[in-house]
């Protein structure tokens, strides 16, 4: 057996050993082992999660054969969970496979409790009554949910979980932390060991630009009753000061100053300089983004943080990170530590990354104690939330992000009217907004004639005039009435017949596994 | 669509044995960009180039180049260019192949050009690029060094590093390496 | 309408048997859509990695019967992550063959041919056998040779409309950790990968003097150990990335660079990271971007929903973004374009020819270099070829085109008036009047 080290290669490269060893403490659970449910755990049993329990009643069928990879010639007859659980134990021997020859539907109905052992529940193809419900079990029991659904060219995946707290979010464009205007007494002092003008062009070219930047920034605010550049013109005339300090045109150290200069125009402190990166999502109906995001300065005056016996460890973290900003760190969060690469002699490169570092560890020691204060306080165990962990949430403090999803049946009950109406009639989203409505409609039709619309041959007319009405209920219970959707959407809806169709599901499937890798890293 | 693969189909089982012509080369569309770098090429009485492969391997040539100024005057250097077929969203590879005494070029061959590496952009073409390397030859320059102690020499004692480039080109040892005639 | 007896096409025929209002022009829906896609479509999938063996279970599972796999390498320890039709008692066997065999075993009716080779070593024909190619490639050179050779099938009417019967479609895909993107290629339609190749950004290459003289972090300690001192102590031999001594050679020389330079963070993984420039790569997102392509594929095939047009990015990094662009083709591209119509006697010889084409009022095209399927007629400059390729002037085109009646070649040149004179690159389409050419569809096939 080759170094799992070896195997998990790819995958450690983009989350790490911590990732990794997540997903391999975690347990989930499937219901129904259809193409889209056997494929999602395809992806998890892969990447090494660490059990899964299959779900499923039925007994394979030669039309099963034809959209799910799992299943072959010799499962026909036999308990689909059993022979899909076969499959993906194949797939990778270090992942716990086992499965339970039962109807999920009959789980929900008569052993709730049942669920509660796991870490994650993906329930797939199920109905809307039966997400509801076991929904609710879910949330009651703390165990985090997706559910995933095929249905002829379309699908939806859809998270509910209580809280989901990110730390290690890798954000594409983040804002470094570099405090170019408000540098600390050791920056600051080390910055005043450079001169700009210094005759000797090497150490000219060889300045960084972060200590360029120091510099200039302070030459402005003395010159300009210390207020940062700020207007367009002002902008502009600070790049030019920058320009004018070069003294060769092939000063990368310069022109990077210049591209970075937007760095010192934001204000200090985490306020202003958060709200333009983050943005907080708030389309709490839409099936594919349910997040309710949350910037840091949202974060912190979230009541999560007065802290009780119940709060998590996130929270403990997060009033200390409260206390930190309002006191020691002076209304900034604790130093990333990290410095971009840039034109520089290695000797000032390396001294210049020490002394952020530097500030870094006396930030996040700072923090460690404040946890362990509250830990103290609350009566827990003040060494019970690790310094590797303690140092993570600090490295990461500025890009903290809180979702909490509604519950389905919140969803459905309470929903953004005019969210709904504005992406029915929006050009880009009527199409995803319709299917949303007749994803919905199909269970209600399914509820009321005992089959979806088209899922048996022969004429579709009678169906197509049902599902038309089941719509149309749908969006009247919803709050919009008058409403309607085209004539096209709903015959292809009659027209999937409840398909599943192997490429969607291998679509909607992997969608699902992705979000389950998400969630689990933050569990 | 499939109503044509069928008719194609068709077609192909009869045409099964009437295969005339053999299959042809292709041409990359770096092999083009090329074509139309070389053709418009407008070289410096002090530059040439050659083709070892024929007239039909642009993506191979070599660049002689006989800087008529400044410390490397009356010395010839061959520098190799291989083209990749994805040429210009990739920079040529570019190599000295005449072992030189110069801050910027190493013992090895490897070039310290800009456009060689980080700044090149498929807008520049295979003149831009001789320019810079025959630029490389008046104005070697110490603050971007490849070779540290050549670097310093033309740094500190000009006159000195004159004398090496000459010893160098007519054949000879600069400290403990040693360079074949190149004038 | 159906079989009653049970199908394994039990979904699928939903799709196909059906008529629908969101589908393709050509949708025609019923039983002999379904047997015709099985027996006359055949699929070429490059690549049998993480996208490719995901294709194959997609396509294998979406109504299609013949399909074919190439791929050059052998299985690596590396890639059971996510390359799921392997087996850790495969490794060391060549891919595309390990691939087919395994989706045959459990895909009863589907055959896949495997080609363990370089996509360069086929014949051009061989991929003119194809009605559609698959891309499942990690590399720009792979999918724009493919997009050549796909693009080199294309012909035109003399209105420059593309000739339907010559298009070659391509599916390509592409990951990168949690993003990725699918999209799709109708020759003459839609744009070629040569018309947006700017879409890829260019690899970050490091100064050399910054690697030689100011390495600030690990990744300049580790390019420094691979491509300087590599050379310096091994002269001649070639470094090889594939050669764990050669990397742990790499290694330890950063090791060594870092620790005199006080950087810190050198692993192997690292190492292995940059000098292969390995993109991280996860089951999941291989999973998405080949089941869109399969999808689309199929759509393709049978007309049984609207196609992409053109351009899907997937974004799971931070929430989840799907994104669809419809980029517009480069009209004047060299391959995929049409290309001016010239229509010639046989007689005219190369120097007539380029004299023509200063006259033509579409092109007024001064000082011509001409080049014919890497076979370089005539070259203006520099003087070494020109005076090699001189004697091509007075031979006629047609004897240089070796006696085809049409064909495709390339000229470089001035245009423009004295003042406001600009070079370019024209592709031209050449035909032979009074040739008894083959028809257009023996073109087509490459006969």
């Amino acid at each position: 057996m080759a170094e799992p080290k070896t195997k998990y290669d790819r995958q450690l490269r983009i989350w790490g050993e911590q990732g990794q060893s997540a997903l391999e403490k975690a347990s989930v659970c499937l219901l129904n082992c259809g193409p889209t449910g056997s494929e999602t755990l395809k992806n998890l049993v892969l990447g090494g999660i660490g059990s899964i329990t299959v779900i499923d009643g039925s007994k394979v069928e030669v039309g099963d054969l034809g959209n799910n990879f799992m299943l072959d010639e010799s499962c026909v007859g036999e308990s689909k969970a059993k022979s899909v659980c076969a499959f993906l134990q194949e797939l990778n021997d270090a992942v716990k496979a086992k499965f339970i020859e039962e109807y999920p539907e009959a789980l929900i109905e008569m052993n709730p409790p049942f669920f509660s052992q796991f870490t994650l529940v993906v329930a797939t193809q199920l109905g809307e009554e039966k997400m509801i419900k076991l929904d609710r079990i879910c949330r009651e029991a703390n165990v985090m949910l997706i559910f995933a659904r095929s249905y002829g060219l379309t699908g939806f995946v859809r998270i509910s979980v209580k809280e989901h707290t990110v730390v290690e979010s890798k954000p594409d464009h983040f804002l470094d932390d570099l405090r170019l205007n408000n540098p600390w007494p050791e920056l600051r002092k080390f910055a005043e060991t450079f001169d700009l003008n210094v005759p000797d062009p090497v150490a000219h070219k060889h300045t960084p630009y972060v200590v360029i930047l120091i510099k200039m920034s302070e030459e402005w605010t003395n010159s300009h009753g210390g207020s940062l550049p700020s207007t367009r013109e002002e902008k502009r005339e600070f790049k030019e000061l920058l320009k004018s300090k070069m003294v060769a045109i092939d000063e990368d150290n310069y022109k990077e100053a210049i591209e970075a200069s937007f760095k010192v125009f934001a204000p200090p402190g985490i306020k202003l300089a958060l709200s333009k990166v983050l943005q907080s999502a708030d389309s709490s109906f839409f099936p594919f983004s349910i997040a309710i995001g949350s910037d840091l300065q949202q974060i912190i005056n979230d009541s999560s943080v007065e802290l009780s016996s119940t709060s998590s460890d996130f929270w403990v973290m997060v009033a200390a990170l409260k206390e930190f900003i309002a006191t020691e760190g002076g209304g900034e969060a604790p130093l990333e530590g990290s410095i971009p690469d840039m034109t520089s002699s290695t000797e000032r490169y390396v001294n210049l990354q020490k002394i952020y570092q530097a500030k870094a560890e006396a930030d996040c020691l700072a923090i460690e104690q404040r946890v362990r204060n509250n830990l103290k306080k609350l009566g827990r165990e003040p060494e019970s939330i690790s310094k590797a962990t303690i140092k993570s949430f600090c490295r990461n403090a500025r890009k903290l992000k809180v979702c909490r999803y509604r519950l389905l049946e919140d969803e459905f009950s309470n929903p953004s009217v005019p969210d709904i109406q504005k992406y029915l009639t929006d050009e880009d989203y009527s199409v995803a907004m319709g299917f949303y409505i007749l994803l919905r409609a199909v269970d209600r039709f399914a509820a009321n004639y005992n089959n979806y619309p088209g899922e048996f041959d022969g004429p579709m007319d009678e169906d197509i005039s049902r599902l038309k009405t089941t719509a149309v209920s749908v969006l009247n219970d919803l709050g919009c009435n008058g409403s309607t959707l085209t004539e096209d959407l709903i015959n292809e809806m009659c027209r999937f017949g409840a398909a599943e169709l192997h490429a969607v599901a291998a679509f909607i499937g992997g969608v699902a596994s992705q979000e389950v890798i998400k969630v689990v890293f933050l569990s | 669509m499939i109503k044509l693969f069928k008719v194609k189909e068709k077609q192909r089982e009869n045409a099964e044995n009437a295969n005339g012509k053999t299959p042809v080369k292709k041409q990359s569309a770096g092999e083009l960009r090329l074509h139309r770098d070389i053709s418009e090429l407008n070289l410096p009485k002090t530059c040439s180039i050659t083709f070892p492969n024929g007239k039909d391997d642009l993506m191979n040539f070599e660049v002689s180049i006989r800087p008529d100024e400044g410390y490397y005057v009356g010395g010839t250097f061959v520098f190799t260019f291989q083209v990749s077929p994805i040429y210009p969203h990739e920079a040529p590879k570019v190599k000295c192949k005449t072992k030189v005494y110069h801050p910027n070029i190493d013992l090895e061959g490897n070039v310290c050009l800009n456009i060689l590496r980080e700044d090149w952009k498929p807008v520049l073409n295979i003149n831009t690029i001789i320019y810079g390397l025959f630029h490389l030859f008046t104005q070697p320059n110490y603050e971007d060094p490849l070779n540290h102690e050549a670097a310093a020499v033309l740094r500190d004692n000009p006159k000195l590093f004159e004398s090496n480039v000459r010893r160098a080109m007519a054949g000879g040892y600069v400290g403990q390496t040693f360079f074949i005639r190149c004038i | 309408m159906a079989d009653t007896a049970p199908s394994r096409s039990r979904d699928l025929d939903k799709l196909l048997l059906r008529a629908g209002n969101l589908v393709g022009p050509t949708f025609e829906p019923g039983t002999e859509l379904r047997d015709d896609l099985q027996e006359y479509a055949r699929i070429l999938v490059v690549g049998a990695g993480g996208l490719g063996c995901e294709l194959l279970k997609d396509l294998a599972l979406s109504g299609f019967k013949n399909l074919e796999v190439i791929d050059m390498d052998r299985i690596e320890v590396s890639n059971l992550n996510r390359q799921f039709l392997f087996r850790m008692e495969d490794v060391g066997k060549p891919k595309a063959e390990v691939a087919a065999k395994r989706v045959m075993e459990r895909v009863s009716g589907v055959n896949i041919v495997p080609h363990f080779c370089r996509i360069e070593d086929k014949d051009i024909s061989f991929y003119n056998d194809f009605n559609i190619i698959v891309l499942g490639l990690d590399s720009i050179e792979a999918r724009s040779y493919i997009n050549a050779v796909a693009c080199s099938f294309l012909e035109y009417e003399t209105d420059d409309k593309p000739q339907e019967e010559t298009i070659k479609p391509m599916v390509d895909g592409g990951t990168e950790g949690f993003k990725g993107h699918a999209r799709v290629i109708i020759p003459g339609v839609t744009p070629c990968f040569e018309c947006t190749i700017w879409l890829f950004p260019p690899q970050v290459k490091f100064p050399l003097c910054t690697l030689a003289e100011t390495p600030r972090t690990a990744a300049h300690c580790i390019e420094y150990a691979h491509l300087i001192k590599w050379d310096e102590v091994h002269s001649g031999k070639s470094f090889d990335p594939d050669d764990p001594e050669h990397m742990q050679w790499v290694y330890s020389e950063a090791v060594k660079r870092a620790e005199l330079f006080g950087i810190p963070g050198v692993t192997y993984s690292l190492t292995q990271g940059v000098v292969k420039n390995i993109i991280p790569a996860i089951a999941s997102t291989n999973a998405i971007i080949s089941a869109a392509c399969a999808l689309e594929t199929l759509k393709i095939a049978s007309g049984c929903s609207k196609t992409l047009s053109n351009y899907l990015t997937y974004n799971g990094v931070a929430g989840l973004h799907i994104k669809v662009t419809e980029f517009v083709k480069d009209k004047d591209c060299l391959v995929c374009g049409p290309g001016v119509l010239i229509e010639l006697d046989t007689s005219v010889t190369l120097e007539k020819f380029i004299n023509l084409l200063e006259e033509h009022p579409k092109l007024q095209l001064a000082k011509a270099s001409v080049t014919y399927r890497g076979k370089n007629l005539y070259m203006q400059a520099p003087p070494v070829l020109e005076e090699m390729t001189r004697s091509n002037l007075s031979i006629p085109l047609y004897d240089l085109m070796d006696k085809v009646a049409k064909d495709i070649l390339h000229v470089t040149g001035v245009t423009g008036q004295s003042d406001k004179k600009t070079s370019c690159l024209r592709k031209l389409r050449v035909v032979f009047r009074g040739v008894d050419g083959v028809t257009d569809m023996d073109m087509a096939g490459g006969a």
